[in-house]
């Protein structure tokens, strides 16, 4: 077991049996959360801040699109089984603490994606002789990136005025998130011989 | 690894040395984590000192709250770690914002310690010092961590340092890269961005305090640090040569010395702070001098000190 891919092969590639199981599990999260902001997107926009709705969709959409191709796919048996609690972890929950029936989901659908973008790191488990310019390795380093900007949008609305009223039941419904996703990721990741640095 | 509890939060702290020694609690900076202080712990545990190190909350090793760390959490920690070393002689000092935890913990919890070191540290955010923050959380924000590495690197070290690494500045920075994450990172500097001034408080801190700041330190420059003097009634200035903001990670066997000695001198009472200023060896071993009489120390060119 090693906190990162490995062993690479010869021209410095991820094992395809890592790759696959690291994309599965990263093309679940994402996927499921472009179908909750498309479904959160109104057909026209009343406020200012449902324009991020719009550019956090086709940022997710542009995850699953370059982890489709840039993975080196080989079959997986576990990952039937898998990828149905992934998905069932990804579905809406309540929010202890806030009724309110037009922002608990709204919360709901941040904290996933604050976890997403925070809590997974993906570009960290590339060792340092994985090679550069492998597109796997370029997923991952572009993927890490762009949720440490995409991630703005859940800092800002989760720290924000509205929610300020409901700062412990937000801090609360966001860490179980962090710890949950960082359990599946650790799982997942853990089949194909890689422990979780947490 | 050791871990303390703070509410649902872990602490990963390490304990080394005589159990029976001194202690001397290190406290880092904002990027940093727990083993960047290997070399001091190697020289104080030398010279009987027994050293705590930890990672802050979302730092290192140590739990990262999601959403918002405060910096009472981080002095609550630091009360904890400081709790398992028992009755003897605590010495506490801490680098930049790890500074800033330690003043905060000296403020409220000053008849703990027996001495406090204070480096690179502030005590208000002036609006160099909050533009720059801001600019850096602004970094953090659109280029992610290793670009706020990037930025950090040429501020806080000299060329001499920089020059042997510079055709592998990523394997230098990557462990900070590995263990540090944006939203945490992020969340450590929304926490010391708003902060109210300690300048009013600081008369009430009563240990022995060295204040140590590095010559061409422009990130915290003098003037901070003279407000830690003027108002610490028990301190002196001491002002490292050639050395930038993180004169720990450049200069570790001359700052463990200048640890080491002022703990000595403390515990043999030979400790006169007296507001005074002084200027460091450029090596271990070597003796404070005097900052020389009459000339500014604020200044960067030898100007006559206005009569006071």
């Amino acid at each position: 077991m090693s906190a990162f891919f490995g062993p690479l092969d010869a021209e410095g590639r991820v094992p395809p049996r890592q790759q696959t199981r690291a994309a599965a599990f990263l093309t679940s999260a994402h996927g499921a959360l472009a179908r909750q902001f498309a479904a959160a997107l109104p057909a026209r926009f009343e406020s200012a801040w449902q324009t991020e709705l719009n550019a956090q969709l086709y940022h997710e959409a542009e995850i699953v699109s370059l982890l489709l191709r840039a993975t080196s796919w080989v079959p997986d048996v576990a990952l039937g089984v898998m990828t149905m609690s992934w998905e069932t972890a990804w579905l809406p929950q309540p929010i202890d603490g806030i009724s309110d029936p037009r922002l608990a989901p709204a919360v709901g659908l941040a904290t996933l994606a604050h976890s997403v973008h925070a809590g997974i790191r993906p570009a960290a488990l590339l060792p340092v002789e994985a090679d550069a310019n492998d597109p796997f390795a370029m997923a991952l380093r572009r993927i890490e990136f762009e949720s440490g900007r995409v991630l703005q949008a859940q800092i800002l609305f989760l720290k924000g005025p509205d929610l300020l009223p409901f700062r412990d039941a937000v801090s609360a419904a966001l860490e179980r998130r962090h710890v949950e996703l960082r359990k599946l990721w650790a799982e997942a990741l853990e089949g194909v011989g890689i422990t979780d640095r947490d | 690894m050791p871990f303390l509890r703070h509410g649902s939060y872990r602490i990963r702290y390490e304990l080394e040395g005589p159990a029976d020694g001194p202690a001397y609690v290190l406290v880092n900076g904002l990027t940093q984590y727990a083993e960047l202080w290997t070399a001091y712990r190697d020289a104080l545990i030398a010279r009987r000192f027994r050293v705590a190190t930890f990672d802050l909350l979302g730092q290192g090793e140590s739990d990262k709250p999601a959403l918002f760390i405060g910096q009472d959490d981080q002095v609550a920690a630091l009360h904890l770690l400081i709790d398992e070393l028992g009755d003897g002689p605590v010495f506490l000092s801490g680098i930049s914002f790890g500074g800033l935890i330690a003043l905060r913990y000296a403020i409220r919890y000053g008849q703990r310690l027996a001495g406090l070191v204070p480096m690179s540290c502030f005590a208000e955010l002036p609006p160099q010092l909050a533009l720059l923050g801001n600019a850096l959380r602004t970094g953090l924000i659109l280029g992610g961590t290793s670009y706020l590495q990037d930025l950090l690197l040429p501020m806080n070290v000299s060329d001499q340092w920089l020059e042997p690494v510079l055709d592998k500045l990523d394997q230098v920075k990557r462990q900070g890269w590995l263990v540090n994450d944006v939203y945490a990172l992020q969340n450590l500097m929304e926490s010391f961005l708003d902060f109210q001034p300690l300048t009013q408080q600081l008369s009430s801190i009563g240990v022995p305090t060295m204040i140590l700041n590095g010559e061409f330190d422009f990130l915290t420059p003098r003037a901070l640090h003279e407000t830690l003097r003027i108002e610490i009634p028990d301190s002196a200035l001491v002002i490292i040569p050639k050395a930038y903001h993180a004169f720990t990670l450049e200069k570790p066997a001359l700052t463990a010395d200048l640890l080491a000695h002022f703990a000595e001198d403390v515990i043999a009472g030979r400790w006169h702070g007296n507001k005074a200023v002084w200027i460091a060896p450029e090596d271990a071993g070597g003796e404070l001098v005097p900052f020389p009489a009459g000339y500014d120390h604020l200044r960067a060119i030898p100007v006559q000190r206005a009569v006071r």
